[in-house]
């Protein structure tokens, strides 16, 4: 039972800790765009999905102007972006140029007969069923549909969050070893002089609360290594 | 222009966190350094006095002026940010 508990714990967490990272770490899409356009858009139980309301393009309102951006993959199928400034906060891309994202994706438009090919980075997720789209971050073109694009961001981000996870636990284990260990060796020591002083004052010391006074008394007056 | 004061401030919050943990972990790395050094028997003199000195050294080094970059780097990181997102 315990082990299917420890099991289940981890499996959470490591589904919730890949899937923030996936919608959060960026992605590269090799697209021919198709149509730029804003849309009145209401934004209600997914907000979580969409700009924070204060970072210029919603203030306040469920319903927003929304800049999207049409594009199709090398196999036809389709996919929509969104285009929003992130703000400052969360997810950390610090965007405020969704206007001129938006001339640019214009600008790169192509059609199925003479098709230019465009890397669109984005995060975030489409899922249709909850009417969330991937923000688009940058769009460039590329040589062709088969151009791979090494993911350097995501590259340097999982190294660092590695580093910064091995250093937590050095710093947790150098803490414990320095800190705790010895105050747990310490308080060791005073319960074996109080048990020799309870030993030697039976029938005296009133039980427990004597020796919770003899413990108390050993903090008074204690040499400072 | 609030937003990015907001962030300037909670940022100088969260990293001066980071900042004091980093340098307690580091000042303890270099003391359990000493320690080490002078037990294993090849320094002369007193024991807390030889960590001491160390110690002394170690406050006017430049490892602990480096823990500075705690505040350095991530400022870095979201100018060249800004810098990728915005102005490629």
């Amino acid at each position: 039972m315990l082990r299917y508990l420890k099991w289940g714990f981890w499996t959470v967490l490591i589904v919730i800790v890949g899937g923030f990272l996936h919608y959060t770490l960026p992605h590269h899409d090799i697209v021919r765009l198709t149509n730029t356009y804003n849309r009145l858009t209401t934004v209600g139980e997914n907000a979580i999905f969409y700009a924070a309301p204060d970072t210029g393009t919603g203030e306040s309102t469920a319903t927003r102007d929304i800049r999207f951006i049409e594009a199709v993959f090398p196999d036809e199928t389709v996919i929509v972006y969104r285009n929003e400034d992130t703000g400052w906060v969360w997810p950390p891309y610090f965007k405020y140029d969704s206007s001129n994202l938006q001339a640019e994706a214009t600008n790169l438009k192509s059609t199925a007969a003479a098709p230019r090919w465009i890397s669109v980075t984005h995060y975030g997720w489409r899922f249709p069923f909850m009417s969330i789209y991937p923000n688009a971050v940058n769009v460039h073109e590329v040589a062709g549909p088969d151009v791979r694009i090494i993911p350097w961001v995501n590259i340097l981000v999982l190294s660092f969050l590695a580093m910064m996870v091995f250093m937590l636990r050095r710093m947790w284990m150098q803490f414990r070893e320095r800190m705790i260990e010895p105050a747990m060796a310490e308080v060791g020591e005073t319960w074996d002089a109080v048990d020799a002083k309870a030993d030697a004052a039976r029938g005296r010391a009133a039980g427990f609360f004597g020796r919770i006074g003899a413990w108390i008394a050993t903090w008074r007056g204690k040499p400072r290594a | 222009m609030i937003a990015i004061i907001r962030l300037a401030v909670f940022g100088f919050i969260g990293l001066s966190v980071v900042y004091l943990v980093v340098s307690v972990y580091s000042r303890s790395e270099r003391r359990e350094k000493l320690e080490k050094q002078f037990d294993a028997g090849d320094v002369a003199g007193e024991r807390d006095a030889y960590i001491e000195a160390g110690m002394q050294a170690y406050r006017h080094g430049l490892r602990r002026k480096l823990i500075l970059l705690v505040y350095v780097i991530p400022a870095v990181v979201v100018a060249v940010t800004v810098y990728l997102v915005n102005y490629q």
